[in-house]
């Protein structure tokens, strides 16, 4: 007993050490499904706070390049419209078709802070559960995709950021419709990775990529990149390198879209699997 | 009393100093300067070895829960501050080092601060960037960011050093 408490006196610094390292550890691992923790939630209203008071000065410097993407969007949008306007009008009998209904919800959204040095980066939004986000919901900006809602408090989310290494997106060549999946190597936080294109695809510099709509979170065709020269050939699959479009570096305003139908749909592909 | 105080305004100012300034300088994704690792540094020279642990996990944490990075750099400044007591013993030079006095060029010389200041900011960078990639693929890849991160880190810890005010 005498030698055992002598023990622990002479190596206490040591044991203290280990002690305090497997606790950083634990935290570490567990924060993966870190949303889950409580005490998490309790910090970030806090450095959520914070950060929402900074973001509010540096906003008003981004006022123009803003304005000027939303005038972008504007149009593309009304030019849209205009398509499916003349498209629907001559002969149309009234169906109803079920599928056909609202899909998605979108929801504005502010970016309060963001990081793109990191291996693992999350940007944290100024929209919680008291204005309907959940998680699960994609994250857009005007120009591409920004990533996915992985922690809701009550005013605040936090969103896995593409440039993420633990991301992953179901992505498709827009021209061929060849899809693959996309993930930022942890590099450049200007490009990022299409990999599971077959070999025999034709690929051309420039050539848009867009979501591919077969995971639940994102509508198909949102735009996320183009396609740059780069390529690397191995085996029956090529990696493609992707400029992304979304300047992660000056992100403000962004869209939150929430599908609607995604638990019918994945209730009925997880019957489909389970038998 | 008057002394932990002292240390209490250093402590809040090398935080908001991280938070506001040095977390939003990026360099093309390889410098991350971590500047706050200075507390670590500074403490008294013969703090006991069991409270510096407790402090510079807390200092983690703290920087932790501003960052939503949960355990990474608490785990790296523990390491830190495990490392201290040995880099200084390796490094002895100044018998002028009473243990009351915090570590500081002043005392024991610009020399003997940077080397001091390196070795620890390395040890933590080191753990840092390896335990947030938590791969050893890519290995050259972050030992550069470590390298030049640290570079960087040392050059504003010892320009604190010279320009901090003293008692």
């Amino acid at each position: 007993m005498r030698s055992l408490l002598n023990f622990l006196l002479r190596y206490k610094t040591l044991i203290i050490f280990l002690i305090l390292e497997a606790v950083a550890l634990v935290m570490i691992s567990s924060s993966h499904n870190y949303h889950q923790s409580v005490a998490y939630g309790a910090a970030r209203s806090i450095s959520g706070f914070v950060a929402k008071r900074i973001e509010n000065g540096h906003s008003y410097f981004r006022l123009r390049q803003v304005n000027q993407e939303l005038i972008a969007e504007n149009l593309q949008l009304r030019h849209r419209i205009e398509k499916l306007e003349t498209v629907q009008k001559p002969g149309l009998t009234s169906v109803s078709d079920s599928a056909s209904g609202i899909r998605y919800n979108y929801l504005s959204a502010r970016v309060i802070n963001n990081s793109v040095n990191k291996q693992k980066n999350f940007i944290t939004l100024d929209r919680g559960s008291r204005h309907g986000v959940t998680t699960g919901m994609g994250v857009a900006s005007s120009t591409g995709v920004v990533g996915v809602i992985v922690g809701v408090s009550r005013n605040y989310s936090v969103a896995m950021s593409l440039l993420n290494t633990d991301f992953k997106l179901s992505a498709s060549i827009a021209q061929n419709d060849y899809f693959g999946s996309l993930a930022w190597n942890g590099r450049n936080y200007r490009y990022a990775q299409l990999s599971e294109i077959p070999h025999h695809v034709a690929i051309t510099e420039g050539d848009t990529i867009v979501t591919s709509g077969y995971s639940a979170i994102f509508p198909p065709g949102l735009m996320v990149g183009t396609l740059t020269g780069d390529l690397k050939k191995g085996g029956d699959f090529v990696t493609l390198k992707v400029l992304l479009s979304a300047d992660f570096k000056k992100l403000t305003d962004v869209y939150l879209i929430g599908n609607l139908t995604r638990h019918e749909r994945e209730a009925v592909e997880e019957e489909v699997t389970n038998e | 009393m008057n002394r932990t105080l002292h240390y209490v305004i250093y402590f809040v100012v090398l935080i908001v100093l991280q938070l506001l300034i040095f977390n939003n300088i990026q360099f093309s994704g390889y410098v991350n300067p971590y500047v706050y690792v200075m507390f670590i540094l500074i403490l008294p020279m013969a703090i006991p070895s069991w409270i510096l642990l407790l402090l510079s996990f807390m200092t983690g944490f703290v920087i932790d829960i501003f960052s939503g990075t949960m355990g990474v750099h608490a785990f790296a400044t523990v390491m830190a501050g495990f490392a201290r007591p040995w880099v200084i013993s390796l490094n002895v030079t100044a018998e002028s080092s009473e243990p009351e006095t915090s570590p500081s060029s002043q005392t024991s010389g610009l020399r003997w601060f940077f080397i001091y200041a390196v070795t620890v900011v390395f040890i933590h960078h080191l753990s840092l960037f390896f335990i947030e990639v938590f791969s050893f693929s890519n290995f050259f890849h972050t030992l550069l960011r470590v390298l030049l991160s640290t570079a960087v880190t040392t050059f504003f810890i010892v320009l604190f050093d010279i320009i901090r005010p003293r008692r």
